[in-house]
């Protein structure tokens, strides 16, 4: 079965900013992950967990939404 | 780097070093019809002590340089999926020793053939560590 290709974009580079050029450090602090896996996530190289894409939105105070959106790359289909 | 990641890195190294210097040895060893055991524990000795040594200075090292030594989701991860990549080879290596016994070959090639299954298996899992945390997972 063809895996469709699929891909998870965000906006915490944004919103890092936004909130006082919060570095990726302080926001793995407050997310319990590691810079390095922030880092992976902002950079699209890792999708993660739905709890810690939860905590990472409850550190902005966003709905997840507007952190994540998911993106189907599939030809004549919308995400 | 995070701890983890340089982690892999000094296993690497050491397996790579360790027991694949032990395997260039022992096969000049074998190709010169060495067929008994008890000569190859001495050199294999020597390739523990240095993997366990290269281990401990490495940890030592990558845990002055990490600002935390915490494992997360994604080396949880990375470190499932390198396992399941890899651990396949160690099973074949098993499988063929066991052949091996079953046709009475001798208990110096089944050992290294054990040996070489274990080190591919290792330096695999390694490097697909490595590649899933430079290039994504």
């Amino acid at each position: 079965m063809a895996r469709s290709r699929v891909s998870i974009r965000n906006q915490i580079r944004i919103l890092r900013f936004r909130h006082g050029e919060m570095t990726q450090q302080q926001l793995a602090d407050q997310v319990g992950v590691t810079r390095q896996t922030v880092n992976a996530i902002e950079g699209g190289k890792y999708s993660p967990s739905l709890e810690v894409a939860f905590r990472i939105a409850h550190v902005f105070g966003e709905p997840l939404e507007e952190v994540f959106q998911f993106v189907d790359a599939e030809p004549g289909r919308r995400g | 780097m995070s701890f983890e990641e340089k982690s892999v890195w000094v296993e690497f190294v050491s397996y790579f070093i360790g027991l694949g210097g032990y395997l260039i040895v022992a096969g000049r060893m074998l190709s010169n019809g060495v067929s008994a055991l008890p000569p190859y524990v001495p050199v294999f000795a020597v390739a523990v002590v240095f993997i366990v040594a290269v281990n401990i200075v490495g940890h030592i090292v990558a845990a002055a340089t990490s600002r935390s030594d915490e494992v997360d989701e994604r080396d949880r991860l990375i470190g499932w999926r390198a396992e399941s990549g890899s651990s396949w080879i160690l099973g074949f290596g098993v499988i063929g020793a066991i052949t091996a016994l079953i046709f009475s070959v001798g208990s110096v090639w089944v050992a290294h053939l054990l040996l070489i299954s274990l080190f591919v298996s290792e330096v695999t899992k390694n490097v697909l560590q490595i590649v899933y945390y430079r290039r994504g997972i």
